[in-house]
Formats: C-alpha cells, sequence, structure tokens
C-alpha cells in the first residue's frame, strides 16, 4: 500500500517539475520537433535526436533534456500518421501500415476521419502507455535491484538477441551489425584493466569511438546521402481536409482497435527489440484476423488506421521502462536517450528511481503533458503540418549536414570530428545501400560496455566456469529463455525455407 | 553486396590480430563470430543466385559523391575562413550544384540559413564557432 502511495507522491513531485516554464517550453519543443520530423519523410525520430545529442550538453538539466528528447520520439508517432494517410508516404517507420489504410480512407474522401482517429487513438494509447509505466516501473526496478553481473549479463545479451531477430529484415545482417557494433564499443580503454586497445596508436581514439559523433554520422549524415540518391520529389497536397472529428460509426468501430491497440503496443514496446514498428504491424494483423469483415482492410477500413496507430503510441511509451528500470535500451532512439543521460552523468538502471527521482518522475509526468500538447498540436493544426511537405529536401539536407557538422565540432572543439562523423556517414550510407540496417549496430554499441563488463566480472565470480549464468534463478530463466527463442527462431526460418523448397514452382 | 562484405570481415580479421592479451578476450571472440557471419552471408547470397541488382547505377552515385566532397572541403576550411563564410559557400555550393535551383533564390537562402545557424549555435549556446579572418 506504502508503494502505491508512494508512486503518487512521486508524480506528483513529478508534475511539480514538469509545469516549470523551462521544462514545458522544452516539452512543447521537442513535441513539435517530434511531430514535424514525424511528417517528414527522410528524418526519422532516431537521427533527430541524434542530431540534437550535442545540443543536450547546453541545454542544461538533464531532465530538461530529456523531456525533450522524449517529446521528439512518442511526438514522431503522432506527425507519422500524417503523411501516410495524406501522400501514402509513411513519415516513419511505425506508420508503414497506416498507409495501407489510411490513405485509401483519403482516396475516398475519408482523409478528416483518418487523421482524427489516428490523433484520438494516440492519444489514448500513449496515455495508457505512460499510465502503465507510472505503475510497472517502480515495482520492476525493485527487483532489477538484486541483479547481481551474471543476471545482467543474461538480460542483455537476451536484449540484444532479441532486438536483432525481431526488428530487422535479415537475422544474419542483423547479427552482423550487432557484432560490429560491439566490436565498435570495444575500441578504447578495457572498462575492467584500464588497457588501451584497438587504436592503432592513435591518441584521438583513447577515449573509444564518441557516441555522438558516430550517432549523428550512421544516422545523420548516412541518411541524407541516402535519401540524397533517390531524389524525393514532395508532391503537393491540396486534397482539402475536412470533419477530423470521427462520425459515431467510425468511433464504434474504432474503439475496440483503440483499446487492442493499446495493450498490444504497451506489452511489444517492453520488450527489448519490440518498440513501435512491430506493434503496429502487430496491430494490424490482429485486427484484420479478428474483422467480422476482413476483405473491407487495404480498402479503407478505420479499424487498419486506429489499431496500429494506437499501437506504436503506446509502445513508444512503454520501451522507456527497460531504459528506466534496467538501464537497457530497446531500440535506436532509445539508444540515443540512453547516451543523453549518460552524458548528463545520469545512469539509467535499477537506482534511478530512488538517486534521481526528480529525472524519472519529471520525465514521466511531462509525457502526460506532452501527449495533451501533442493532441492539441495534431488536431486543430493539421493543415499547417501538411504545409511542411512544401519544404523542398533540397534545402532542408544541407541545413541538416550543416547541423551535424557544427553539433558534432561544439562537443570537443575539434575539427578531427567532422572527419569521424563523415566517415561514419559514408558508412553508414554503405550499410543502407547493401541493406544492413544501423539500428543493432548503435544498440549493440551501447549495450557493449556493460555486456562485457558483467560478463568478465561474472566469469571472474564463477571463476572461469560458464555455468553461472545456468545456476542461479533469474539467469538461468533469462538464458533458458534465450534459448528457446533461438529455437523457435530456427525453426521458423527452417519451415520456411522448406516450403518454399517444396512448392513445384520454386525454381 | 558480396564485395563490400567480404571487405569488412577482411577488416575484422586484422583488428583481430591485433588484440592484446587477456584484455582481448571478448573481441577476439567476436571478431571469429563476425568472420562466420559474413562467411555465411556470402554463401547463401552465392546460394541464391539469381539476379544480382547492380550496385548503384552510374547516375545514383552521383549526389552522394558531391555531398560527401562538399562535406569534406568544408572540414578543411572551417578554421581558416570561419565558421559564417564557409557555411555560406557550402550552401551555395550544396544547392547550386547537386539540386540547381534559381540563383536569385540559392543566395537568399544560403544567407538566411547562415543567419540561423549563427544566431542558434553562436548566440543563444554559445558554442565557441571558428570565425577565420573575420575575428
Amino acid at each position: 500500500m506504502s508503494e502505491i502511495l508512494g508512486m503518487f507522491q512521486g508524480l506528483f513531485s513529478g508534475f511539480g517539475i514538469a509545469f516549470s516554464l523551462t521544462n514545458l517550453t522544452f516539452a512543447l519543443i521537442g513535441a513539435l520537433l517530434g511531430t514535424v520530423v514525424g511528417i517528414l519523410p527522410g528524418l526519422g525520430p532516431s537521427a533527430t535526436i541524434a542530431l540534437l545529442l550535442p545540443l543536450s550538453f547546453k541545454i542544461g538539466s538533464p531532465v530538461t533534456s530529456i523531456i525533450m528528447m522524449a517529446g521528439i520520439f512518442y511526438g514522431a508517432m503522432y506527425g507519422g500518421s500524417t503523411t501516410s494517410i495524406l501522400v501514402n508516404i509513411p513519415g516513419e517507420a511505425a506508420s508503414v501500415v497506416t498507409c495501407i489504410d489510411g490513405y485509401q480512407m483519403a482516396l475516398k474522401g475519408r482523409a478528416g476521419p483518418a487523421l482524427g482517429v489516428a490523433a484520438i487513438g494516440s492519444f489514448i494509447a500513449g496515455t495508457v502507455g505512460i499510465i502503465g509505466l507510472t505503475f510497472v516501473a517502480p515495482p520492476l526496478a525493485e527487483f532489477a535491484i538484486r541483479f547481481g553481473p551474471p543476471e545482467y549479463f543474461s538480460l542483455t545479451l537476451l536484449g540484444l538477441m532479441m532486438a536483432t531477430l525481431l526488428a530487422g529484415t535479415s537475422v544474419l545482417k542483423g547479427l552482423i551489425m550487432v557484432v560490429l557494433g560491439l566490436l565498435l564499443g570495444a575500441v578504447g580503454l578495457d572498462p575492467i584493466s584500464g588497457e588501451v586497445r584497438f587504436t592503432w596508436g592513435l591518441l584521438m581514439l583513447q577515449e573509444g569511438v564518441d557516441f555522438v559523433t558516430l550517432a549523428m554520422g550512421l544516422f545523420g549524415i548516412g541518411e541524407i546521402l541516402y535519401n540524397l540518391e533517390k531524389a524525393l520529389a514532395t508532391e503537393l497536397v491540396t486534397r482539402k481536409i475536412s470533419h477530423l472529428w470521427p462520425t459515431l460509426k467510425d468511433w464504434a468501430e474504432s474503439k475496440w482497435p483503440i483499446v487492442r491497440g493499446s495493450m498490444i503496443g504497451f506489452f511489444i514496446g517492453i520488450l527489448p527489440g519490440g518498440g513501435a514498428v512491430i506493434s503496429s504491424l502487430v496491430s494490424y494483423g490482429v485486427e484484420k484476423k479478428i474483422s467480422k469483415h476482413p476483405e473491407t482492410f487495404g480498402k479503407g477500413a478505420i479499424q487498419g488506421v486506429a489499431g496500429p496507430e494506437s499501437a506504436n503510441n503506446s509502445a513508444a511509451s512503454a520501451s522507456f521502462i527497460p531504459l528506466l528500470t534496467l538501464g537497457i535500451p530497446g531500440n535506436a532512439a532509445i539508444a540515443m536517450i540512453f547516451a543523453a543521460l549518460l552524458i548528463q552523468g545520469v545512469q539509467p538502471g535499477p537506482f534511478l528511481i530512488n538517486e534521481r527521482p526528480d529525472v524519472f518522475w519529471g520525465v514521466v509526468a511531462s509525457m502526460y503533458i506532452g501527449n495533451v500538447m501533442l493532441l492539441i498540436l495534431n488536431l486543430p493544426l493539421i493543415g499547417i503540418w501538411v504545409q511542411l511537405l512544401r519544404v523542398p529536401y533540397a534545402i532542408l539536407a544541407p541545413v541538416i549536414v550543416l547541423f551535424c557538422c557544427i553539433g558534432v565540432y561544439s562537443i570537443r572543439n575539434t575539427v578531427f570530428d567532422i572527419w569521424v562523423m563523415g566517415v561514419f556517414g559514408v558508412i553508414g550510407y554503405l550499410f543502407r545501400k547493401v541493406g544492413l540496417e544501423p539500428g543493432p549496430l548503435i544498440l549493440a554499441f551501447v549495450m557493449g560496455p556493460i555486456l562485457e563488463r558483467s560478463l568478465r566480472q561474472a566469469l571472474l565470480i564463477s571463476a572461469g566456469s560458464p555455468l553461472i549464468f545456468f545456476k542461479r534463478p533469474i539467469a538461468g530463466s533469462l538464458m533458458g529463455f534465450l534459448l528457446l527463442f533461438i529455437l523457435v527462431q530456427i525453426i521458423v526460418t527452417f519451415r520456411k525455407r522448406w516450403r518454399i523448397s517444396s512448392t513445384p514452382s520454386g525454381v | 553486396m558480396i564485395g563490400v562484405v567480404g571487405a569488412l570481415s577482411s577488416a575484422q580479421l586484422k583488428m583481430g590480430s591485433f588484440k592484446h592479451p587477456g584484455v582481448g578476450f571478448l573481441p577476439f571472440g567476436l571478431c571469429i563470430v563476425l568472420i562466420l557471419f559474413s562467411l555465411a552471408l556470402i554463401i547463401s547470397r552465392w546460394q541464391k543466385g539469381g539476379p544480382s541488382t547492380p550496385f548503384w547505377s552510374p547516375r545514383t552515385w552521383l549526389r552522394p559523391l558531391l555531398a560527401v566532397v562538399i562535406l569534406g572541403l568544408y572540414a578543411l576550411v572551417i578554421e581558416t575562413l570561419g565558421f559564417p563564410l564557409t557555411t555560406f559557400i557550402f550552401l551555395l555550393i550544396w544547392i547550386g550544384v547537386i539540386e540547381r535551383i534559381h540563383w536569385l533564390k540559392m543566395v537568399s537562402i544560403s544567407i538566411g540559413v547562415t543567419v540561423g545557424l549563427y544566431l542558434v549555435f553562436s548566440v543563444f549556446l554559445g558554442v565557441p564557432v571558428p570565425m577565420g579572418f573575420l575575428k
């Protein structure tokens, strides 16, 4: 009972922090930026947070900068639906499925209700996600305090594996990226003995590869270069949007998809590697399966908009749970926020809630406020956002590149960092060319030090016996789950292959 | 496709041999795993065979390449020419060469963006941007 009371007390103090003028302003800036990048195709939330990492040094308190970054992350989930519905271009990955039925609705002159349902569903689901975060996070952190090195190793490994296997298109490619990320994370001083490795005598590399430089290069520059190739031609949207408020019939049809989407999003969001993209796909699949008229899907079924749009928002809120309670980021955007916390000197993990209650409750409370802001921003002002698509990429691209350059320069005031970023940019571009996702790499880079330290500490405890990961109950069950998960994946893959090869026209 | 992954894995091979005894425990293991994965990927590609799409068509690589060159030049001259001037030139070249739009629009956008970035970084955030000879 006293625990629940504590939560409410925490939440109240959090609202006190979040309602200060600075924090409200930055929550609004975050929500605005998030909406903008959500709408603009070719610039995702991960890239945007990466761009703003250097600024987080200057903004001041950790609470304020995390409030802003969180705003960008969940704001993008709102914005992404807009372009999906109006022009059939997903503003970011989590809105891909919204295109299917959202655009069809727009073609039938029902763009208004589609946008309305997306925004309202997002708001409800986002709030459900935050309520979940409020009540699940503290007990989970309490539980995780007992974790030792073996538990952490198992948990990180499980998180990394699931993130790779669930998120990517190709398991093998994802694994390669994880290994590369781990290796990059190993550059610099060894976490236990303090020895230097992989620097090739370069003094600049002794501190390791800087996360901000890496992230800005891979995500910022890499994405720009890749998009330059395609020369995105943004067509003008002239369709008039009217009747944003859904009719009673729309509302009745989308009520349950929103509820289901919120639930699906929340549970998938907690899982490492789950996140917004998969939850929206799962939600779409579920809605189609249980619908009495599955044939309407793909032809403008409102359920196909309401479910996925709700799911991605509640997943976005839920993915803060593993970050704030275990210190383990589940996707690339959250990994950026993880890095931002570290830059500010805040260690995310089970001790966060007790050691820095201002950060935890301040950010959580700001998310309630941010969701209200986004609802207001998205419903009446949607016309303004659509105009954003008129800004040609020709101008946006060089501005973003310049932003990266100055941002990276500002961290240590050296031009060397601009070079490093440029190199990572080219690498990121090549990765995208060959179909390698940079997401798992950045995750592995962030988790690498945790993984290595816990592995070696655990082995020191057990005097070199790897059995320690299976003998302790929590670590053991995590490992068991990991093995089971891999096994299922293998079976699924082979069954698919078997089916392909057994079809007669398989040549 | 194969070439790039192959090059990556060979680069990693060298890194493996660079390991420090003791410290390189995990990195060395990772290198081996990486090589195995790369091989597996190459083999699976090779087995599938099929129509290999060309890595890039001759026209598409031009714009990214130009962008990288301009970025390199930017990093080269920023300390001597100073932030405002370099940024202005950067925008002029980028918009002029890569995008080719009307020159008046080009110049006004460049000036506007330069001033905007200068205000945000130097004035609001207090980043010590290099001023070059303008100092």
